[in-house]
C-alpha cells in the first residue's frame, strides 16, 4: 500500500490501557478506557466512527469470538465491524485499506489481550500444527528457543549481548509490569528456553489500544501524522520449513510498505520484538543500522500485551512525530511462531 | 472478582493423505517416510499436503532417515529439549524431542528413537537420541 491519488490516511487519535502486569478491569472495561482517550484525541464521539476493525485473538480470550466481548464498547453496533485474529498494527493497516477504497471517511482500530487471564506460553501449543507438533508439546516458546539456538550459531557473545540489549531495553521503559535488571542478573535469571533466559522475554501483561484513522487530504488543521505506507507477509507455519535465522517474512513486509532497505529517512523504529535476539533479526530483515533510534522508551520490554504490541508500537510512532522527535518513522507488530508473521507502517509528518 | 473457568474438549484432527502414510509407516514397519514435492522436487518431512517453500502438492512416498543431524535445540526447565533435525534424504527440517543428549552439538549426528508402542502418528518417535548409542 502506498501513498498515490487515492485518499492519504491520517492518525487523527491514540489511546491506550495498560499495559500492567494484571488489569483487576475486565476486558471490555479496558477497552473502552483505551477508545474513550482515542475518541476524545480525535475530537469526536462514537458517531463521529464509521466503520471498526479489531484484533484479538479466541484462544488468548478464552472464548469464541473474542470480539463478541468488545461489540458495544468498540461502537461496532449497527456499523461494519472486521476482526482480524492478529497483531493490532494489522487491524489498523486493515482500517487504512478500508479508507483508502473510499468505504467511509473514519476508521477506529482497535486490539485488546490480557496475558494474566492463563498461562500465556502454554496456550500458545494450541496455535500449533495439530498433526505433527501439537502432539510433541512444541509451542511459540519451544520456537523461540530453536530461532535463538540457530541465530547464535558461531556466535559466542550471542546471549551476553541479549542480555545487554534486554537490560538497556527495560532500563529505558517505566518498568510497569517488572523492574528493570543488569544485564548479569540477567544472564543468571532462570533459563526460559535454552539459549534464552527469562530476562531476555519481554513482560507480557494486559493492555488495550485504540486508534482513530481518517481518509484526509493533508494540509494546514489536518492530523499531523499520516500513514505513508503498510504492508503485511507471511512464513511457512512449521519452524523446519523456515530459516529461522531470518526475518524473510519481514523483510517482504517492508519492501510492500515501500520501503527502501537502506531508507535514508527513517528517524525512528519501533519494533515488537519480545524477545532480546528478535531485535536483530528485526534490524537485519528491515534494514536498520544504528543511525535511527530504535525503542527508546524500552520498546516491549517496557511491558506488552498479546497482539496489542504492534499497534501500541504505532502509537508510539504517532506520538513521536507530533512531538517533534522524527519526521518519519517505521512500526511493527509480529505474530505466530517464532515471528512467522509480520506487520509494518511507515509514519510520516504531513 | 475473577470468574474460574477451565476449557478442555478433546478433538480428532484428520492427519491428511501423506501424514496419515507417514503414521501407518512408522507404526507398522518403524520407517520414516516422506514425500517429494511434485513442484520443486525437495524431499518433505513432515509430509504435509503441499510443500511450504513452492506450494507444490505432496508426491511419492521417500523413505528418510533414521540417522539425521542436529540443525538447532533448546531445553526447557521441566519440559525436557527440543530439536530441529534434517533427516538424511529430506530437505527442510523435522521438529521433535531430543532424548538423552547430555551435550548437544549443533551439527551432530543423530538417530530416531522409535516408541516401543506405537500408535501410528509422530509421537511413534519418542525423539532424536545421540548416533552410536542404541537402546
Ligand atoms: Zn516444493
Amino acid at each position: 500500500m502506498r501513498a498515490g491519488d487515492r485518499p492519504a490516511v491520517a492518525i487523527a487519535g491514540v489511546g491506550q490501557a495498560g499495559p500492567v502486569a494484571a488489569d483487576s478491569r475486565s476486558i471490555p472495561e479496558m477497552v473502552l478506557a483505551a477508545v474513550e482517550e482515542a475518541l476524545a484525541d480525535a475530537a469526536i464521539g462514537f458517531d463521529g466512527v464509521e466503520a471498526v476493525v479489531t484484533a484479538s485473538v479466541d484462544l488468548f480470550d478464552g472464548l469464541t469470538a473474542s470480539n463478541v466481548a468488545i461489540t458495544e464498547v468498540v461502537g461496532a453496533v449497527m456499523r461494519p465491524e472486521t476482526r482480524i485474529a492478529g497483531d493490532g498494527l494489522c487491524a489498523a493497516i486493515h482500517g487504512a485499506c478500508e479508507l483508502r477504497a473510499g468505504a467511509c471517511e473514519t476508521v477506529l482500530a482497535v486490539a485488546h489481550g490480557k496475558a494474566s487471564m492463563a498461562p500465556h506460553w502454554a496456550l500458545t501449543e494450541w496455535a500449533m500444527d495439530p498433526v505433527f507438533l501439537q502432539p510433541l508439546g512444541i509451542d511459540f516458546l519451544v520456537c523461540a528457543g530453536l530461532q535463538a539456538c540457530a541465530l547464535a550459531q558461531g556466535d559466542g557473545g550471542a546471549t551476553e549481548r541479549w542480555a545487554e540489549l534486554a537490560a538497556r531495553r527495560a532500563a529505558a521503559g517505566d518498568a510497569a509490569i517488572a523492574p528493570p535488571r543488569s544485564a548479569a542478573e540477567i544472564l543468571a535469571s532462570p533459563v526460559l528456553a535454552s539459549p534464552l533466559r527469562r530476562g531476555m522475554a519481554a513482560p507480557l501483561g494486559d493492555g488495550a489500544c485504540a486508534v482513530v484513522l481518517r481518509a484526509a487530504a493533508g494540509g494546514p488543521g489536518e492530523a499531523p501524522v499520516r500513514i505513508a505506507g503498510a504492508g503485511w507477509d507471511l512464513e511457512p507455519h512449521s519452524p523446519g520449513e523456515r530459516d529461522l535465522a531470518r526475518w524473510h517474512g519481514l523483510e517482504r513486509a517492508c519492501a510492500r510498505a515501500g520501503l527502501d532497505r537502506t531508507d535514508p529517512g527513517l528517524e525512528l523504529a519501533e519494533p515488537s520484538c519480545l524477545f532480546a535476539h528478535e531485535e536483530e533479526l528485526f534490524r537485519a530483515a528491515a534494514g536498520i543500522g544504528e543511525e535511527a533510534p530504535l525503542s527508546p522508551g524500552g520498546g516491549l520490554f517496557a511491558g506488552t500485551a498479546p497482539h496489542v504490541a504492534g499497534l501500541s508500537r504505532l502509537i508510539a510512532c504517532a506520538r513521536a512525530i507530533r512531538d517533534g522527535a522524527a519526521r518519519r518513522a517505521l512500526a511493527h507488530g509480529a505474530w505466530g511462531p517464532a515471528g512467522q508473521a509480520h506487520a509494518v507502517a511507515v509514519l510520516e509528518a504531513w | 472478582m475473577i470468574v474460574e473457568g477451565r476449557v478442555q474438549i478433546p478433538f480428532r484432527y484428520a492427519a491428511g493423505a501423506a501424514a496419515s502414510r507417514f503414521g501407518a509407516a512408522l507404526r507398522d514397519e518403524r520407517r520414516i517416510l516422506g514425500a517429494r514435492c511434485t513442484g520443486c522436487d525437495r524431499v518433505l518431512c513432515p509430509p504435509g499436503p503441499f510443500c511450504g517453500s513452492c506450494g507444490g502438492a505432496a508426491g511419492a512416498a521417500v523413505e528418510v532417515g533414521p540417522g539425521a543431524t542436529l540443525l538447532a535445540w533448546t531445553e526447557l526447565p521441566d519440559r525436557g529439549a527440543f530439536a530441529l533435525v534434517r533427516l538424511d534424504g529430506a530437505d527442510g527440517a523435522l521438529a521433535h524431542r531430543l532424548v538423552d543428549v547430555p551435550e548437544p552439538r549443533v551439527g551432530m549426528r543423530l538417530r530416531a528413537r522409535f516408541a516401543p508402542e506405537r500408535g501410528g502418528d509422530i509421537r511413534d518417535i519418542e525423539g532424536f537420541g545421540a548416533e552410536g548409542i542404541e537402546r
